[in-house]
C-alpha cells in the first residue's frame, strides 16, 4: 500500500538538489524530529528563503511559505504572533540569514521572537553559481572574488549569542541522528532557536568537503559542556578557530516575545479571533 | 455664518503644537466646528512652528489663509506671514510696541508675576486668544487639565494661572479690539474631534485588523502611536520592526496564518516595501499596506505634504498584479474606506494600498461621530467539513472570479504552500509555459469583479451637474475644494476615493456632460491626467497644480477661477 502524505511528510515532487549535497541530510532529519515530537504536516509550519535550502519548500508536506531573499525569518515570526500554537521553522541558508537578512537576524533574537532558525551553512551562494558568502573565510576564491575575498567571516554563533538568542547550537548534515536530535529540542525550545548545519557543497565547495568536516568537527556533549554557561558558550563560538564543536553551544529559559506582548491571550490567539462584531467606542 | 482663523507661531520647542491642540479643542468644547493644521520642520529644537485654527459655527474642511488673530511668540510672525495678514488681522507679540491691531503682550513681564517658567508663554498667549474670541476661560482651564494630567497639579494650576493673566491683560487693555461675541449655543455631542491618521487607524480596528506592523516614518508615525496605545483595549498586536522589509513580510506571514494585518509608512517606507507588495501579490496574500504622502524623491520633505506618489503606488514592484488604490479624502472617508481595505484584501486576496497625505494625516477636524458597533464578514475561508483529503489542498486552483479559496496553518487537509515563485494550482513552483500563463490569468479575472462589487468607491460628483467648469481630483483635496464650491456657483468637482482598479465606467458617465475638465492636485506633472489619459483617451490640459509641500487653500481654488473669468 502507498504510504500517505502524512507518513511520507513528502510531495510527489523530487528533490532537485545535486548528488552529495547536504540539504538531503537535513531534510531527512527535520521530518525525523517532527515524526519524533508527533507534529502532524497540518500543525508545522515551515518558510523558506531562497537558495539551495529553500528549494526544499517543494518537496515537503507541511504548511509552507516560500518568501524572498532575505526574509524568511520575518515571514516566520509574523506566522508566530498570528497563531503561536503551531510550531514555526523557517529554512534559510548562509546568504540570506547573515546577508541580505542579517537586520531580521538580529532583530528577532533580540526579541527572543519563538522561531527555529535553520541556517544552512555552506560558506557559499551555491544556487548562483558559487559566489562568497558572508561565512566565507577571508581570501577565498569564488566568481564575484576572483583574487579571494577581502572581508572577515562573519560569525552566526557568536552573533547570536551575543544578540540574545534563547537557544544555540550547530549540528551536520553528515551526522543524521546528532542532528535530528538537535532539530528536537530546537523546535521544543520556547523563544529564538538558531540551529547553524554545517553542509557540504559537492558543486561548488571543493575545499570544504565531507572529510574536512569530519576532521574538524568534535562533539560538545563529550567535552561536558553545559548549555547554561554563557561565558564558555561565547568562548567556543569565538576561540573555536581550527575545530568546530557540534551541540548545543547555549541555551536560556525566558519569556517569548509573544507572550509578553500587551494584548497575549494564550487561548485565543490573532489568528483564531471572531471580528464578525467589534466596537470601537472606547477608542474614540 | 462667519469663520474665524486663529495662527500660533514659534520656534520648535516652544510648544506651539500643545497650544494649538489646546485652542482646537477649547473651540470644539465651545461647540465650534474646527480643523487645524499645523506646518513645522523636521527638527526637536528650532526652525519654525505653527499651528492654525479655522472654526465657525457651520463645518469647516480646510485651512484658511487670512488671519482673523497672529500669536507671535519669537518676532517672526511679521515677516513671516506678510501674505496672511489683512488689515483687520490682530497680531499679539511680546517683541514690538502696541500700534494700531499690532498688540503688545508683554510675555515676560507676565510670566515673572506669576513666578512662572518661559515654557508657559503659549498659554498666556491662548488665555488672551480666548478673550478675543469670547471663549469660556473655563473651558480653556478644563483642557489645560487634559493636556498636563500627566505633569501634576502644581504645573495645572501654575498654567490656568497664567491663562486668566493672558486674559485678563488683554480685556483690560484691549477690550475694543475683541473679534466676536458670536457663541455657539451647545457645546459639539455628536462629533469627534479627531485627525485623519486617528480616523484611519480606527478604521482598521473596525474592520478586523489584528495585527499592525511599522517602523517609524513621519508622516505616517501617528498611526503608529495610535495602535500601541490602544493595543490592549482593542485587542491588537502591535510591533514596531527592525526595518521595513521585516515589517511587510512579517505582516505578510500574520496574514497568511490568517489574522488581518496592516503596515503604514510614508514613501520611502513604500520604496523598501516594493518587493514584499509584489510578493503579496503573487502569493495572494491579503495584506493593507498605507501610504502616507509627503514630498520626496529620498527624504525629501519629511513633516510637509504632497501626492507625488500616484502613478508611483499604482505600478509599484516588478512585473504585473491586481491591487486596489484608495485614495480617502477626508476623516470620514479615511475611517471607512480604511474598514473597507480591510475587507477587500481579503475578499480579493490581494494588496490594498491607503495613500493618504500629511496634510490628512495630521490636520484635525470635526467629524460625525463613527457608528460604534461594527459587523464583518471573513472571505475565501474553507470550511473544515470540507477538507477530507490528506494530500495538498489546491490553494491557487483556477475559478470564475480568479479567487481561489483559502486554509490556514492548523488546519487538517489544508496543507499547502504559499508561494512568491510562480506556481502551479497547489502552490508548488513551475516554469512551465501553461501553469504560468494560467496563473497570471487567474489573478487578472479579479480585476473586472472588483469594478463591480457594489462596495467599491466609485468616483462622486458634487456641484450643479450642469456647470461650467468640473474639478477632477483625488484624495485630501477633497475638504478644500468642497470649502471652496461654495463660492464657485459655476464649478462643480469629481473626487475619486479610489484610483485603482480605475473606474472607468463611472468617470465616463459623470464626465459626458462635462465642459471643462480641470485637475487638481500637489505634485508637479498632474499625475492623474495622465492615468486618464491612458485609461480613458480624454486629454484634460488644464491643471491646478501644488507642489511646495503645503495644501490647497479654498482662496487659491477660487482665485484661480476668478482670474480665469475677467
Amino acid at each position: 500500500m502507498t504510504p500517505t502524505s502524512t507518513q511520507t511528510r513528502a510531495t510527489t515532487i523530487k528533490p532537485t538538489w545535486c548528488p552529495g549535497c547536504g540539504n538531503f541530510g537535513i531534510l531527512t532529519a527535520i521530518k525525523s524530529a517532527l515524526d519524533k515530537l508527533n507534529i502532524p504536516p497540518h500543525q508545522a509550519v515551515l518558510t523558506y528563503d531562497v537558495g539551495c535550502s529553500s528549494n526544499m519548500a517543494d518537496f515537503v508536506y507541511a504548511y509552507g511559505f516560500h518568501g524572498l531573499h532575505g526574509r524568511a525569518l520575518p515571514l516566520a515570526a509574523g506566522i508566530k504572533l498570528a497563531n503561536p500554537k503551531l510550531p514555526v521553522i523557517a529554512i534559510i541558508g548562509d546568504g540570506g540569514c547573515f546577508g541580505e537578512g542579517i537586520a531580521h537576524f538580529i532583530g528577532l533574537a533580540r526579541g527572543n521572537h519563538d522561531i527555529l532558525v535553520i541556517t544552512h551553512d555552506n560558506y557559499l551562494y551555491s544556487l548562483t553559481t558559487g559566489q562568497m558568502s558572508p561565512i566565507s573565510p577571508k581570501g577565498t576564491k569564488t566568481p564575484s572574488t576572483p583574487e579571494g575575498s577581502i572581508e572577515e567571516p562573519f560569525n552566526p554563533l557568536a552573533s547570536a549569542l551575543i544578540n540574545h538568542a534563547s537557544f544555540v547550537a550547530r549540528g551536520f548534515a553528515g551526522d543524521i541522528p546528532h542532528l535530528t536530535n538537535l532539530l528536537t529540542a530546537g523546535i521544543q525550545h520556547q523563544g529564538f532557536a538558531v540551529l547553524n548545519i554545517l553542509q557540504p557543497c559537492p558543486s561548488y565547495n571543493k575545499t570544504m568537503t565531507p572529510d574536512w568536516y569530519r576532521q574538524h568537527i568534535q562533539y560538545l556533549e563529550k567535552q561536558n559542556h553545559q548549555p547554561t554557561d554563557f561565558n564558555k558558550a561565547l568562548d567556543l563560538a569565538v576561540n573555536q578557530k581550527d575545530k568546530l564543536p557540534l551541540g548545543i553551544f547555549f541555551q536560556q529559559q525566558k519569556p517569548t516575545y509573544h507572550q509578553q506582548l500587551p494584548s497575549f491571550n494564550p487561548d485565543n490567539p490573532p489568528a483564531c479571533q471572531d471580528i464578525s462584531k467589534i466596537n470601537i467606542s472606547s477608542l474614540c | 455664518m462667519s469663520t474665524f482663523n486663529w495662527k500660533i507661531v514659534g520656534a520648535a520647542g516652544e510648544g506651539i503644537k500643545v497650544a494649538g491642540l489646546i485652542f482646537s479643542k477649547t473651540c470644539f468644547d465651545q461647540g465650534f466646528f474646527i480643523h487645524g493644521y499645523t506646518e513645522y520642520p523636521s527638527l526637536i529644537r528650532g526652525g519654525h512652528n505653527t499651528f492654525q485654527v479655522a472654526f465657525s459655527l457651520e463645518e469647516q474642511s480646510a485651512p484658511q489663509i487670512k488671519l482673523d488673530l497672529l500669536v507671535d511668540l519669537d518676532g517672526s510672525a511679521i515677516k513671516l506671514h506678510q501674505s496672511e495678514i489683512t488689515d483687520k488681522t490682530i497680531i499679539l507679540t511680546n517683541t514690538q510696541p502696541t500700534n494700531n491691531n499690532i498688540l503688545n503682550l508683554p510675555l515676560d513681564e507676565l510670566i515673572k508675576q506669576a513666578s512662572g517658567v518661559p515654557q508657559m508663554k503659549n498659554i498666556i498667549a491662548l488665555g488672551a486668544s480666548c478673550f478675543f474670541f469670547n471663549l469660556d476661560l473655563e473651558i480653556l482651564n478644563q483642557e489645560i487639565v487634559k493636556a498636563f494630567s500627566k505633569k501634576g497639579q502644581e504645573v495645572i494650576s501654575k498654567n490656568q494661572q497664567v491663562a486668566k493673566l493672558g486674559y485678563d491683560f488683554v480685556k483690560k487693555n484691549y477690550s475694543d479690539k475683541i473679534i466676536t461675541q458670536e457663541k455657539p449655543q451647545s457645546p459639539q455631542k455628536d462629533s469627534l474631534f479627531l485627525t485623519g491618521n486617528q480616523a484611519l487607524s480606527l478604521g482598521a480596528i473596525a474592520g478586523g485588523m489584528k495585527i499592525y506592523l511599522a517602523y517609524p516614518m513621519t508622516p505616517a508615525t501617528s498611526i503608529l502611536h495610535f495602535m500601541a496605545k490602544h493595543q490592549k483595549t482593542a485587542n491588537i498586536t502591535v510591533r514596531h520592526a527592525e526595518d521595513e522589509i521585516g515589517v511587510i513580510n512579517m505582516a505578510l506571514g500574520s496574514s497568511f496564518a490568517g489574522a488581518r494585518s496592516m503596515v503604514a509608512t510614508s514613501g520611502g517606507g513604500f520604496s523598501l516595501m516594493n518587493e514584499g507588495l509584489g510578493l503579496s501579490g503573487v502569493s495572494e496574500t491579503p495584506l493593507v499596506i498605507v501610504n502616507v504622502m509627503r514630498p520626496g524623491p529620498a527624504s525629501g520633505m519629511p513633516t510637509w505634504s504632497g501626492q507625488g506618489d500616484l502613478l508611483f503606488v499604482i505600478n509599484a514592484s516588478q512585473d504585473e498584479f491586481p491591487r486596489i488604490v484608495l485614495t480617502p479624502g477626508d476623516p470620514q472617508e479615511a475611517f471607512q474606506l480604511s474598514k473597507l481595505a480591510q475587507n477587500l484584501a481579503e475578499k480579493y486576496q490581494l494588496p490594498v494600498i491607503i495613500l493618504s497625505d500629511k496634510y490628512l494625516a495630521e490636520s484635525y477636524f470635526t467629524v460625525k461621530k463613527f457608528t460604534a458597533q461594527h459587523t464583518n464578514q471573513r472571505y475565501g475561508l474553507v470550511d473544515k467539513s470540507s477538507l477530507t483529503q490528506d494530500k495538498p489542498f489546491p490553494r491557487y486552483q483556477n475559478t470564475d472570479s480568479g479567487v481561489s479559496p483559502r486554509t490556514l496553518p492548523g488546519q487538517a487537509n489544508g496543507v499547502h504552500l504559499c508561494n512568491s515563485y510562480d506556481h502551479d494550482q497547489l502552490g508548488y513552483a513551475t516554469e512551465e509555459i501553461d501553469q504560468r500563463n494560467k496563473q497570471v490569468e487567474k489573478r487578472n479575472k479579479k480585476i473586472s469583479f472588483i469594478l463591480k462589487d457594489a462596495d467599491f468607491p466609485q468616483p462622486q460628483l458634487f456641484g450643479s451637474p450642469t456647470a461650467k467648469h468640473t474639478l477632477v481630483s483625488w484624495g485630501s483635496n477633497k475638504g478644500v475644494i468642497l470649502q471652496a464650491l461654495k463660492q464657485l456657483p459655476d464649478v462643480n468637482f469629481i473626487h475619486f476615493p479610489c484610483v485603482w482598479p480605475f473606474p472607468l465606467e463611472k468617470f465616463n458617465q459623470l464626465t459626458k456632460s462635462a465642459k471643462n475638465l480641470i485637475t487638481l492636485e500637489c505634485n508637479s506633472t498632474s499625475q492623474l491626467s495622465l492615468l486618464i489619459r491612458q485609461q480613458t483617451s480624454i486629454n484634460i490640459t488644464n491643471h491646478l497644480l501644488k507642489y511646495d509641500g503645503r495644501p490647497f487653500y479654498p482662496s487659491e481654488i477660487v482665485n484661480y477661477f476668478k482670474s480665469k473669468t475677467t
